[in-house]
């Protein structure tokens, strides 16, 4: 096996939360983000390190050392894992600082294993996340949700709020159905003896309040965020702010001026606006569950349920015993007596598919169809009552006369002259 | 017909032959002789037993009993009348410029007949044109495929 020689650089301090010291090596995985880039680290194969960029500042890595440091001393209580589960890592939270020629330089955190894992986004779309080896369900996808809402409760309770919360920072156990989320370092923290901001936001799950500001109250975010991600994850990756107009007024072409302008269609009083997208199912979703999502797009600030509330309305839908999710005779799970949403959603894109295929045959035939048309109406042989009626124009609101008994040609003589009447007229009166 | 080739021997004699051109103070009188020229021809025509002028203008595609067509005409007549007078007033009461605006204001009219007439009676001589070229056409194919 040939030795791997390692840079200088890439031979670094972790400093552990008790400021014990150990030298570890670095290995470059080739994964790199906006803030720094992701190391494995020899000897600890349970984690991996953050290097910050060369790029960035004192003043920012100053900034970073001191909230690692925090982190590191104030790790949050999680939601208990069963034991068999116990590696599992729901939070990329930092374990230690890394230290290069005694400066700081990044952090060690728990390595989660994405090789059991996929991005929420994935589940937005279950033929991509079928692909991505994981059948998504509505039993599953209510867990997912219980899950991720359990920990943003745990992390508001140590008043540390998630802010830049998207379903690509989000990552799912496709077997145990657990969540970790990623990118603990840019968390807002607002604890008595340590604050730090999180200027980073998505506008399409940035509530209507704080865009084109700074966002004033993180927690109100995140439950914005939340309640966002969770609707998606329940109607099929639809956004709630998703919707066709119904009036003439303009309507904002992207996610965000809608958010803005509140137009949000699947609330159980109808927007006036906006209309739900056709191939919706929020029609299936228990009361309790479609009054939360309309306290969170239809109203503002700390209105919105909080990660508890929705940790309370999940646990009965992700729990088996509670019996509130059951089989349709389908065999498709939904909820307990309110229509299956599966079948809705394949009933709705069936039908969309024969309308898509019966316009997309009417177009093909059209021209044979259209010269058909021409033919019979030339030689007066319409089968149909009806096309003969139109194809002869007999309106009731205007009787024709027959034809006059004059040839076409004098007609067109006729005609002539009259035309020649109207130039005079033109140019007497003009 | 005979008013017609009057006024229009007047339009081309002055427009292209006449120097220097018509009398200035005939410009305002010109709509209101024709509309009143109009509305003579119209109230005069049925009495001479010529029929009804409203035919000609609207067109004969319309299966309107003899009653229908005499109340035409006698509308016809009637907004020719007041036509020719309300030019007059308009000429004499208000500016130039206002004159010269509803004087082209009143062409309005004339697209409204212009429109009618498309649809009534230049569409359904366009059909017969159409229906007579494609058989002809049918025809011509069929005669060079038999040649080829």
């Amino acid at each position: 096996m040939p030795s791997i020689e390692h840079k200088p650089e890439h031979i670094v301090e972790l400093n552990w939360p008790g400021r014990a010291s150990e030298r570890v090596t670095l290995n470059a995985t080739g994964k790199s983000g906006g803030a720094g880039e992701i190391f494995s680290i020899d000897s600890q194969p349970g984690l991996v390190a953050k290097i910050y960029h060369a790029t960035t500042s004192q003043a920012n890595l100053a900034h970073y050392r001191c909230k690692i440091q925090w982190m590191v001393d104030n790790r949050p209580a999680l939601p208990q894992v069963p034991a068999e589960y116990q590696d599992i890592v729901q939070l990329a939270w930092p374990v230690a600082l890394i230290l290069r020629e005694s400066r700081f330089a990044g952090f060690a955190m728990q390595k989660i294993a994405f090789d059991r894992t996929l991005e929420l986004d994935y589940l937005l779309n279950r033929r991509q996340a079928a692909e991505e080896g994981f059948v998504a369900d509505y039993g599953k996808l209510l867990t997912i949700s219980f899950n991720l809402a359990s920990i943003i409760h745990c992390l508001h309770e140590k008043r540390i709020a998630i802010v830049d919360l998207k379903p690509v920072n989000v990552k799912v156990f496709k077997a145990e159905l657990y969540v970790s989320i990623l990118d603990c370092d840019g968390f807002h923290i607002a604890a008595d003896e340590f604050r730090s901001d999180a200027p980073q936001v998505t506008p399409e799950y940035l509530a209507p309040e704080f865009h084109g500001k700074a966002v004033a109250h993180p927690e109100v975010q995140d439950r914005f965020a939340l309640a966002t991600i969770i609707f998606r994850l329940l109607n099929y990756g639809i956004h709630p702010f998703t919707g066709v107009a119904s009036d003439h007024k303009h309507y904002p072409p992207e996610l965000a001026g809608r958010i803005q302008q509140g137009l949000y269609p699947y609330g159980k009083l109808v927007h006036k606006r906006v209309r739900k997208v056709p191939a919706s199912v929020h029609e299936t979703l228990p009361d309790s569950l479609r009054e939360l999502f309309d306290r969170a797009f239809a109203s503002v600030g700390y209105n919105r349920p909080s990660a508890h509330e929705w940790v309370s309305a999940l646990a009965i839908y992700a729990s088996k015993d509670s019996e509130q999710i059951s089989p349709c005779s389908k065999g498709h799970l939904r909820f307990t007596g309110m229509p299956c949403p599966t079948c809705m959603r394949d009933a709705l894109i069936q039908g969309a598919e024969v309308r898509r295929r019966s316009f997309l045959a009417r177009v093909q035939t059209a021209p044979g169809r259209t010269l058909q048309y021409l033919k019979k109406t030339l030689r007066q042989t319409h089968s149909s009552p009806f096309q003969a009626a139109l194809a002869q124009a007999q309106y009731t609101f205007v009787q024709l006369a027959p034809a006059a008994p004059i040839s076409t040609r004098n007609r067109i003589a006729l005609e002539i002259l009259w035309i020649g009447g109207l130039l005079i007229t033109y140019w007497w009166t003009s | 017909m005979i008013a017609f080739a009057a006024l229009g021997a007047w339009a081309i004699w002055y427009g292209l032959y006449a120097h220097p051109g018509e009398p200035a103070s005939f410009m305002i009188w010109k709509p209101t002789v024709l509309y009143w020229t109009l509305a003579a021809i119209m109230i005069i025509a049925p009495l001479l037993g010529w029929g009804y002028p409203a035919k000609i203008i609207l067109g004969t595609y319309f299966a309107l009993s003899t009653r229908e067509w005499r109340w035409i005409n006698r509308g016809f007549a009637a907004v020719y009348s007041v036509m020719g007078g309300v030019n007059l007033l308009v000429a004499s009461e208000a500016s130039y410029k206002d004159w010269v605006g509803f004087k082209y204001s009143c062409m309005m009219n004339l697209l409204i007949i212009v429109l009618f007439r498309l649809n009534f009676v230049w569409l359904p001589i366009l059909a017969d044109v159409s229906i007579y070229l494609y058989r002809r056409a049918t025809a011509a194919y069929r005669y060079l495929s038999n040649v080829f």
